[in-house]
């Protein structure tokens, strides 16, 4: 299973997630506290900048990451041309682009264990609710082991599709494939049990 | 199916190249398949089963185009469904609707013929099996050579010129097997199959050896199973873990 | 318990290959993403609890950095848009349809099943979805409504109906498979 994380390597690959997310919360919060529209022009182009430092590869990777959000900013866009209101809509559409461009810097430069152990550090309060950090990383790694299979499986019923209609598979295809995670869920439980299970904790 | 003519169709294979991920999954692969029973024998991993599914319309290649009686099925999709079908390894992972009525309408349905005719073909092709009583049994129900069974008979339904078997009696036992096997020596139609059991297969009119994406032999079975056979049992004597390369 | 993690986990990925299976939309041409289905389902299907958590497990996946949404989108910006309410309203969506489907037993399953869909995956997520997009873009009910509702409406009722559909359908393949009625 890939991840998001860049393989092109820049100095904020070195820097520890918990840190880096620290920084983001802090910098998301002051970017929703800024209303002036120069302001965020700025906050934009430095984030920009810090995107530039690794090079124009790591560059091109950012922007690309980035490009999902154009729909986003053309209901905006719309709404505000609509209402001839278009300064507000501005500040929301650069603010939303640097939120997101910083966010996406932080998953680009930390690599998958690093942030898990940094999760399963976080969510050690929670044991009290049940929340171990033992389940946790069982529980990712299921999910990563099964989903492969998954989109295999379903892969395989949309060809059964195909193969009988010229129509493109629709919802009737998650029936089967529901049945078949169920299944597949019924066969992993019973292995977990036959090495032991998972023991209730005692407190 | 009541036919009277022969429904033996022909498969034209032309320059089929595809290539994942810079490999060569098939490399120019030309055919002209025209007999009743052709088998196809092949390692995992030689392309066997992306041909299957190109020759069927299900994958685009890369370049060339494969003919089904003159129809080139992946640019003509609707004719193609009453040209060719295909049966996959595992009925759990082809079979979509929870009941058998369900199931083997779906493609008639698709093909466009009423509602009535639709019901109508399905009783004929259960019939056919002696399976009438199946008719509204839940999938659920079915052990896994019964569910084989429906899905061939979904496909038979559909009464195209060529049928394609991807190892479909892969962990199936004996007796259920040599049934199906039987029922399917006794169709008309061409049969494509793809199969590890070259017992299956020694009755056949031609049997290609497909090895990493081309045709490394191609004839009589007699002459290709024992060669084929050989090789594979070369090849035992090596370390089969090790990463295929190239 | 092994049985609820291993499903939890499951259904996770579940609402990931939903988006990611090849070839699969849910209506022709039209780029409605089936994930958003995914969520009900776990809730009409799992029940209220286990649903949640499975949506949990999810939404964590993503934004650790896992390309889990449609269009291989995920990592933590995409919780950095004013629409994040959606995400963040995803698993109260389950828990909703969970828990309309846990008390309302009629045998109907296609009805309360799409009721349940319609009534975690509409109307609970777009109560949080749309109050946060108010909050994040400083914006009155009226715009919000607009960029934050109107867009997924259409596609959002489609995907309670056919919820419905698809849970009646797991009840009728196999009755014991709905663990919100079990």
């Amino acid at each position: 299973m890939f991840s998001l994380t860049s393989p092109v390597k820049s100095p904020y690959h070195n820097v520890p997630p918990g840190p880096k997310f620290f920084l983001l919360m802090v910098a998301s919060i002051t970017l929703f506290l800024i209303g002036n529209i120069y302001l965020q022009a700025a906050a934009l182009a430095f984030v920009l900048g810090l995107y530039l430092l690794p090079g124009g590869t790591f560059f091109k990777e950012g922007l690309r990451m980035l490009w999902p959000l154009w729909p986003f900013v053309g209901i905006v866009f719309l709404w505000h041309a609509f209402t001839h209101d278009i300064l507000p809509g501005l500040i929301i559409i650069l603010r939303m682009i640097s939120a997101v461009a910083l966010a996406n810097l932080v998953t680009m430069t930390s690599q998958l264990d690093e942030v898990i152990a940094l999760v399963t550090r976080l969510i050690t309060p929670f044991r009290r609710f049940g929340l171990r950090p033992q389940i946790l990383a069982l529980s990712i790694a299921m999910f990563i082991r099964f989903l492969p299979v998954l989109i295999e499986k379903g892969g395989l019923l949309v060809q059964s599709w195909r193969s009988r209609s010229t129509r493109p598979a629709g919802w009737r295809v998650v029936v089967p494939l529901a049945l078949l995670a169920l299944d597949d869920a019924d066969t992993v439980a019973e292995a977990l049990r036959a090495r032991g299970g998972i023991e209730p904790d005692k407190i | 199916m009541g036919q009277l003519i022969s429904n033996n169709g022909r498969v034209s294979i032309q320059g089929v190249s595809l290539v994942k991920s810079g490999h060569a999954i098939l490399n120019e692969i030309t055919l002209d398949l025209s007999t009743p029973r052709i088998g196809f024998v092949g390692r995992n991993g030689s392309g066997k089963s992306t041909l299957a599914r190109v020759v069927c319309g299900l994958i685009k290649p890369d370049q060339g185009r494969v003919l089904v009686d003159d129809i080139d099925i992946f640019k003509n999709r609707r004719k193609a469904l009453s040209k060719i079908g295909i049966l996959f390894q595992n009925p759990d992972h082809q079979i979509i609707f929870p009941t058998v009525l369900e199931e083997m309408s779906f493609g008639l349905t698709q093909q466009g013929y009423s509602k009535d005719a639709v019901r109508q073909m399905v009783a004929e092709a259960l019939a056919q099996f002696g399976k009438a009583a199946w008719s509204n049994r839940s999938i659920s129900t079915l052990s896994q050579g019964q569910r084989h069974l429906v899905c061939l008979m979904s496909v038979l339904a559909m009464q195209p010129a060529v049928i394609v078997l991807d190892e479909p009696f892969t962990g199936l036992d004996r007796p259920i097997t040599r049934q199906l096997t039987q029922i399917l020596e006794d169709i008309d139609q061409t049969i494509l199959h793809i199969s590890h059991d070259l017992e299956a297969l020694c009755t056949y009119d031609r049997v290609i050896w497909l090895e990493r994406g081309t045709v490394q032999m191609d004839g009589a079975p007699q002459a290709v199973l024992p060669a084929y056979s050989a090789a594979m049992d070369a090849i035992g004597g090596q370390d089969v873990f090790a990463d295929i390369t190239g | 318990m092994e049985k609820n993690i291993v499903i939890i986990a499951l259904f996770a990925a579940l609402i990931a290959a939903l988006g990611l299976v090849p070839k699969f939309t849910l209506a022709s041409g039209i780029p409605i993403t089936a994930q958003s289905m995914g969520i009900m389902l776990c809730g009409t299907v799992l029940g209220s609890r286990r649903g949640a958590k499975a949506v949990l497990l999810f939404l964590l996946l993503v934004a650790i950095g896992l390309p889990l949404l449609a269009g291989g989108r995920g990592g933590l910006g995409v919780f950095g848009t004013p629409w994040a309410g959606f995400l963040f309203g995803f698993p109260f969506a389950a828990f909703a349809a969970g828990l309309i489907m846990e008390r309302w037993r009629s045998d109907n399953i296609p009805l309360v099943a799409g009721c349940a869909a319609a009534g975690g995956g509409i109307g609970a997520l777009y109560l949080i979805a749309v109050p946060y997009y108010m909050m994040a873009t400083s914006s009155g009910l009226d715009q919000a409504l607009f960029t934050a509702m109107l867009p997924f409406m259409p596609g959002d009722i489609l995907k309670a109906i056919l919820a419905g559909y698809i849970t009646a359908g797991l009840a009728k393949a196999r009755p014991d498979s709905l663990l919100s009625r079990a």
